[in-house]
């Protein structure tokens, strides 16, 4: 149990899907106008990670990985599916998105308005893929850690996202030169709020 | 006092519209309300108004530092004294140190009001008081080896990229002097951090036996004894930033800016309430020496006091809501004690924790007012 806190934890602040890898921008720069936008889509990734990282994970280590396909044959010992694995977490987390926009679509009509084009675009997310294919490369040992995992990146993103949604309503009315206005003075809002974020890097649990 | 007057009434022609030196109106301007409380009234937004503007707000700041500086300035020379084994009386201590920080100050300054001034031409707007605080604040954080030209980088680095590409005073996101402090910390970690920076030994002298320099923190750290006493931590007979040692010094400082309301007392006192529960928490489940220091023996070494006190009270960069300044003070003394003592990486928290706060603090006022709104709306009679 301790682990799987310890990789939650770790996830969000110290692995943190925006400041440490700069993953998922697009969505983060384009969707982070208002708070109550950014808190939508923020949920929707943590939804889609919570759910995809451990989906592949099970598709991982059951079907694609070498020796995966043992359970069904002692045959299939030497096939390996590696190579399938970019397309397989592709279509996992875009039937995701496809659930998470009908749910969204149903239930919050305005907020699907306000997602407009970004909402569907969490199926090119690069955090998203991003999550699943940390999970691959770091070897988790059970379901449970890709589980804690997956979450703990979606938060962390969510929070990156309401964090600069609320510098970006207060900055409104600032005299922010012209030429920066929109998206550069947000890149450069990044950085500093990426300086500040490496207070975690290098904490070992 | 009117021989000043005069000379500005005299120039002032010049710098009107028209004028040859118009271009230089807001230098003028500059200069001229630093020293005198400016005439003219309002013509749009609000008219009220009181002596205590900008400028003066910046100055109590700056005052309520002074005593931080001055005895940083002397514990540089004593610390050297220590460190080569001299023993000097309190002129030649304090003298020491002085020629040792002034250029740092100096270097600060000049770096960041001419940056200021020049932005200020170009934008075509007045020049901001802001830096006059960061300006002091700057130097205050540095280990006393910096080198200057690094102290230079660093806050032209922390006036454009943290200040005036958000418009100046009063639009930045976060604290100018922590970030140009953070800046040097990770652009060259070798020279802000080590046994090595904190005691000025100079060319020529060699350390005694036996010396080390290491900060309390970093004896902490280390998982050693701390060898430094109580008291002298407390007055600030230890190495460390310029500033940031003398606990007595700061208290000076966080009296004045208490007394003078400039500083947030909410703030300060909700830092020092998360830093306790953070110490006593680490003290409950103490792993090893470090997790097991007292709680308030955190208060009094390192960079805690001085950043509670001059960095987190910031009142651009902090919350600005009430209970948003309880929840952003509190944070800061809590991550600030829980990055120090479980981050092996950097033994000082303080910087990175009010930094981390400064970027949270427009999130957690905009909860505050929506909450507001949402209880609020609540007694209304007349639905929306």
């Amino acid at each position: 149990m301790e682990n799987y806190i310890n990789l939650f934890v770790k996830s969000i602040f110290v692995d943190n899907m925006v400041f440490a890898y700069f993953l998922g921008m697009c969505s983060y720069l384009a969707v982070s106008k208002s708070v109550k936008t950014a808190t939508g889509l923020g949920l929707a990734v943590i939804f889609v990670l919570g759910i995809t990282v451990p989906v592949d994970y099970l598709l991982e280590n059951y079907v694609l990985k070498e020796g995966a396909l043992t359970w069904l044959s002692k045959d299939f010992a030497n096939v390996d599916l590696d190579f399938l694995s970019f397309i397989m977490f592709i279509a996992v987390i875009a039937s995701m998105v496809q659930l998470v926009e009908m749910v969204v679509e149903k239930y919050a009509p305005a907020l699907y308005t306000n997602l407009g084009i970004f909402l569907p675009l969490i199926a090119v997310n690069c955090a998203i893929l991003g999550g699943s294919l940390f999970m691959q490369q770091r070897e988790f040992v059970d379901i449970g850690e890709a589980t804690a995992y997956g979450l703990g990146s979606g938060v962390g993103w969510f929070l990156a996202i309401v964090a600069i949604a609320a510098i970006r309503e207060k900055i409104q009315y600032s005299n922010v030169p012209a030429p920066l206005r929109g998206l550069g003075i947000t890149f450069i809002i990044t950085g500093l709020m990426g300086i500040a974020f490496m207070g975690f890097m290098g904490i070992k649990f | 006092m009117k021989a000043i007057r005069n000379l500005f009434d005299k120039a002032k022609p010049h710098f009107e519209k028209g004028g040859k030196f118009h271009m230089f109106k807001s230098v003028f301007g500059g200069f001229e309300t630093f020293l005198f409380v400016p005439n003219h009234t309002n013509k749009n937004g609000t008219h009220i108004r009181d002596y205590v503007d900008l400028k003066r707000t910046m100055v109590i700041v700056v005052v309520s530092l002074i005593p931080a500086l001055l005895f940083g300035m002397y514990n540089i020379g004593y610390q050297h004294n220590l460190a080569v084994g001299e023993t000097a009386d309190f002129w030649q201590t304090f003298f020491y140190g002085f020629i040792r920080v002034l250029p740092i100050v100096v270097v600060s300054y000049v770096t960041g009001l001419g940056i200021e001034f020049a932005t200020a031409q170009m934008r075509g707007h007045e020049i901001n008081e802001g830096f006059l605080v960061s300006g002091m604040l700057i130097p205050l954080v540095m280990p006393i080896n910096t080198p200057l030209w690094m102290i230079a980088v660093a806050t032209a680095f922390a006036v454009i990229f943290g200040k005036e590409v958000f418009g100046g005073t009063g639009m930045n996101i976060l604290n100018p002097a922590l970030t140009a402090r953070a800046f040097l910390f990770f652009a060259y970690p070798s020279f802000m951090s080590g046994d090595s920076v904190w005691t000025r030994i100079g060319a020529g002298n060699h350390a005694v036996d036996g010396f080390s320099g290491a900060t309390a923190m970093a004896q902490a750290a280390q998982g050693h004894p701390i060898t430094y006493s109580v008291s002298d931590m407390f007055f600030g007979f230890i190495p460390g930033s310029i500033g940031e040692t003398s606990t007595l010094a700061i208290l000076i400082g966080a009296a004045i800016l208490l007394w003078t309301g400039v500083g947030s007392w909410k703030i300060m006192l909700s830092a020092v309430l998360g830093g306790t529960v953070m110490g006593l928490l680490l003290n409950i489940f103490a792993v090893n020496a470090y997790m097991a220091v007292p709680f308030w023996e955190h208060f009094i070494m390192g960079g805690f006091a001085f950043g509670v006190v001059f960095m987190a009270t910031d009142p651009v960069s902090a919350a600005q809501t009430p209970k948003g300044k309880w929840i952003y003070g509190f944070l800061i003394g809590f991550l600030a004690i829980l990055i120090r003592v479980i981050n092996p990486a950097y033994p000082e928290g303080v910087m990175l924790a009010i930094l981390l706060m400064n970027v949270f603090a427009p999130l957690i006022d905009h909860y505050v007012v929506e909450s507001n709104i949402k209880r609020r709306m609540k007694r209304a009679t007349v639905k929306a």
